[in-house]
């Protein structure tokens, strides 16, 4: 008896963890509903697209950084924060309603692409670089930069380095799991210098060997850079003991990814990151954007907001989701230019003759028009 | 209808038809579960074609492999393979050596050495091995830095970046790599014909002779290594070249050191780590292999008038290695599949080089199972050759 009970509880447990498991993904859902009832069979279920997914499912699944100060790193209070998180929270608002209904899921940097390709997350915003193989190969779909990055070297201020042309014989600290080393290697190859790389994978004991000196640089994402000179420890020197040269070793435009074939919920994504950089251009902030909604000054933002213009209709342009989803996200996390205050500006990062200031600016910052 | 519902009911109540029944949907969605997984899987690539391109990064330990980010992410991996194995045969030789040792101190009368073991053992198998690794890391970072290192006329130098000693070099007119090849393969050669030239005086009592002078094996071993090292020099005329360490000023003032053979402080973290690590269940092996043994034959050894360092190398320890070389095995294996940690402090071993490629190409599911196959395979070599040595050991007992 005891041994029937233990089995049965066993039983429970497995099928519930089965179809848990089977929740994030419908199709197999629908193909062990098929095998034991043949009546279904009948009905063609369609793969359901992410979109659809995620507002039956009522949250986000939101592949994140949780160790990256200032674009996603999971605070003392279990919260998560930063630039790419308030992107989760944007997309959420737009879909959702509600910028909480996000599930984060903190990623390394080498799980990140499979946890997207298996559907374990809906959408990966990680500090993660645009390249032709991680768009085609991967079979991911980036959907809009959100950052202008670049890849730099920090040194030490006393060293003298000034270029990387310095640095021959040099050993330089990398954090593994980007393209970083591959960088590293193209600059320092080409330029016919030698140089050690050391390839730590998580930033502690690389902190601690760069402490000791010994690494004469780091190198790493500026913006990732610039986080951790902030944060450098006054014992070691403080973040003036550190310079990061002047040079960009390569091109890293961060930004939102979601799976190829996916266009609905792309298309949303991609929207609301156009729709918050429109905002900071036609100056609608989160303070001001129910206002604004309420007494729309020009037909263009009417439309951005998803209201209707002096008593007109409202234009829906058949994202399947709310009209208002870029009001309800700009209403959760502000325009760009508050999400770029919030986060990045206190790293040091600015703005200002930067690429990542508006297109009116003379930056990179652009939007389609949103008509 | 009534007697259906009856039979149902009995065939409810018997255990047998229960537990079939019960299995059978355990099977059905354990199979599920495993058709599920394999369906994720494969719509993942699943293939390495991609090991044929360029590596493109940097490796920072290269030993005997002359690597290069131009070579491909084959000979990267590689490049890790000869990493670990080489922490492995340094790390399994190390922690015998100090096992045995500790294990033997366990039981010596002398109470200073019987509680210095006590204390390593106790101390080191009852914490976590990352804890310790990064623990080496830190205390071989504070060696001096670079700006701070010490020298000895240009033949050491001792700084956080690498102890650096003189090597045979093997670039320019230098044939390094040869030049120990030959030394290890003359080492190797003179062992085992001197090893076979004992054994063949011990067992059967035939002794080579040179007009009146025996030769024993120790001296056939010698002027065979000799012999063909000197051949060697002649026949091949290869140039050997000793490449030393030095410890430079760049133009900006800044140190840098270059040369010599490279003792890396991520190498010695790993290599202290795990030798640590492993040597306490080695000392635990050895300790109880000792103690199994009826304690007559210590009492006889003294006896016959043999002292305390004969009775354990010639008594003793010979018949322990009978119960010790099992468990040794285990810890052997266990010593290879922990060096896969190196990855956090940088020590570039296979995991560590598969991880680069996996990041850089974005396939994981693939590298991961040739990682596993590797891992596989090195210990499935361990093991036979500890199983080939337990048999002999165990045969000569016979």
């Amino acid at each position: 008896m005891k041994a029937f009970r233990f089995m049965f509880i066993l039983l429970s447990v497995m099928s519930i963890g089965l179809f848990s498991a089977c929740g994030s993904d419908d199709e197999t859902v629908t193909e062990t509903v098929t095998e034991t009832v043949e009546v279904i069979k009948e009905v063609e279920v369609e793969k359901p697209s992410t979109l659809q997914t995620v507002i039956n499912r009522g949250t986000l699944k939101c592949g994140v950084n949780d160790n990256l100060t200032g674009f996603g790193v999971l605070t003392a209070a279990g919260t998560f924060e930063g630039f790419d998180v308030d992107y989760c929270k944007a997309v959420a608002a737009a879909i959702l309603g509600d910028a909480s209904k996000v599930e984060y899921v903190p990623l390394t940097a080498s799980a990140r692409f499979e946890a997207l390709g298996a559907g374990e997350i809906d959408l990966l915003i990680r500090n993660t670089t645009w390249t032709a193989s991680r768009d085609r190969d991967l079979a991911n779909d980036f959907t809009a930069t959100t950052f202008y990055d670049g890849q730099g070297m920090m040194v030490y201020a006393d060293s003298g380095y000034q270029t990387i042309e310095d640095m021959d014989g040099a050993t330089v600290c990398v954090l593994q799991g980007t393209t970083t080393e591959l960088n590293l290697d193209d600059r320092f190859t080409s330029a016919g210098l030698n140089y050690t790389p050391l390839t730590f994978e998580t930033n502690d004991p690389l902190q601690a060997a760069f402490e000791e000196k010994r690494c004469d640089g780091w190198t790493t994402d500026k913006s990732g850079l610039a986080s951790k000179r902030a944060e450098f420890p006054d014992s070691a020197g403080g973040p003036a003991a550190l310079t990061v040269l002047a040079e960009t070793l390569s091109k890293e435009p961060l930004g939102p990814l979601t799976r190829d074939n996916d266009s609905e919920f792309y298309d949303v994504v991609q929207w609301v990151v156009f729709g918050l950089i429109q905002a900071e251009e036609s100056g609608i902030t989160s303070g001001n954007v129910a206002a604004m909604a309420a007494n729309p000054s020009d037909p263009g933002m009417a439309r951005l907001l998803g209201v209707p213009f002096s008593g007109g209709e409202v234009a829906d342009f058949q994202f399947g989701v709310d009209p208002k989803f870029i009001q309800n996200a700009i209403a959760a996390v502000g325009n760009y230019g508050e999400i770029y205050e919030r986060h990045l500006t206190p790293l040091g990062l600015t703005r200002s003759g930067s690429l990542n200031a508006q297109w009116t600016d003379g930056g990179l910052i652009y939007a389609p028009p949103f008509r | 209808m009534n007697s259906i519902v009856d039979k149902l009911y009995v065939l409810s109540r018997s255990q047998k038809f229960r537990n079939l029944i019960i299995q059978f949907i355990f099977l059905i969605f354990v199979g599920l579960f495993v058709y599920y997984l394999i369906s994720k899987a494969l719509q993942l690539d699943i293939t390495l074609g991609h090991f044929v391109s360029r590596a493109g990064f940097g490796i920072s330990h290269t030993f005997v492999v002359d690597y290069t980010s131009n070579d491909s992410r084959w000979f990267a991996y590689f490049t890790g393979v000869v990493n670990t194995i080489r922490m492995c045969i340094v790390g399994i030789i190390l922690a015998t050596i100090l096992g045995t040792i500790m294990g033997v101190a366990r039981l010596s009368k002398n109470i200073l050495f019987s509680t210095i073991s006590y204390l390593y053992v106790e101390i080191l198998r009852n914490t976590p091995l990352l804890i310790q690794i990064i623990f080496w890391q830190i205390v071989f970072l504070q060696l001096p830095r670079i700006s701070e290192a010490i020298t000895f006329k240009d033949t050491v130098v001792i700084s956080n970046r690498g102890i650096l000693l003189p090597y045979a070099s093997s670039t320019e007119n230098g044939y390094g790599n040869l030049w120990i090849g030959i030394i290890l393969i003359a080492i190797i050669a003179s062992l085992f014909l001197s090893f076979y030239i004992n054994k063949r005086e011990d067992i059967h009592g035939k002794v080579i002779k040179l007009y009146n002078f025996k030769l024993s094996g120790n001296i056939i071993g010698l002027i065979i290594f000799f012999t063909i090292a000197s051949i060697s020099f002649f026949i091949l005329q290869k140039p050997y070249d000793i490449d030393l360490p030095s410890l430079y000023q760049n133009d900006k003032g800044t140190y840098l050191q270059s040369g010599g053979f490279e003792f890396t402080p991520e190498f010695g973290a790993i290599l202290f780590a795990l030798v640590m690590y492993t040597g306490t269940f080695i000392t635990e092996i050895v300790r109880g292999s000792i103690q199994s043994l009826p304690k007559g034959q210590t009492e006889a050894a003294l006896a016959i008038g043999l002292s305390n360092y004969q009775t354990m190398t010639l008594i003793i320890l010979p018949q322990a290695l009978r119960s010790i070389i099992p468990p040794l095995t285990n810890q052997y294996l266990n010593l290879t599949k922990n060096s896969s940690l190196s990855v956090v402090i940088a020590y570039p071993e296979l995991f560590m080089v598969s991880r680069t490629i996996m990041n850089n190409s974005g396939h994981a599911l693939p590298v991961f199972f040739l990682i596993l196959v590797t891992y596989l395979s090195l210990s499935l070599v361990i093991s036979i050759v500890m199983n080939i040595l337990n048999r002999r050991v165990t045969r000569i007992g016979a």
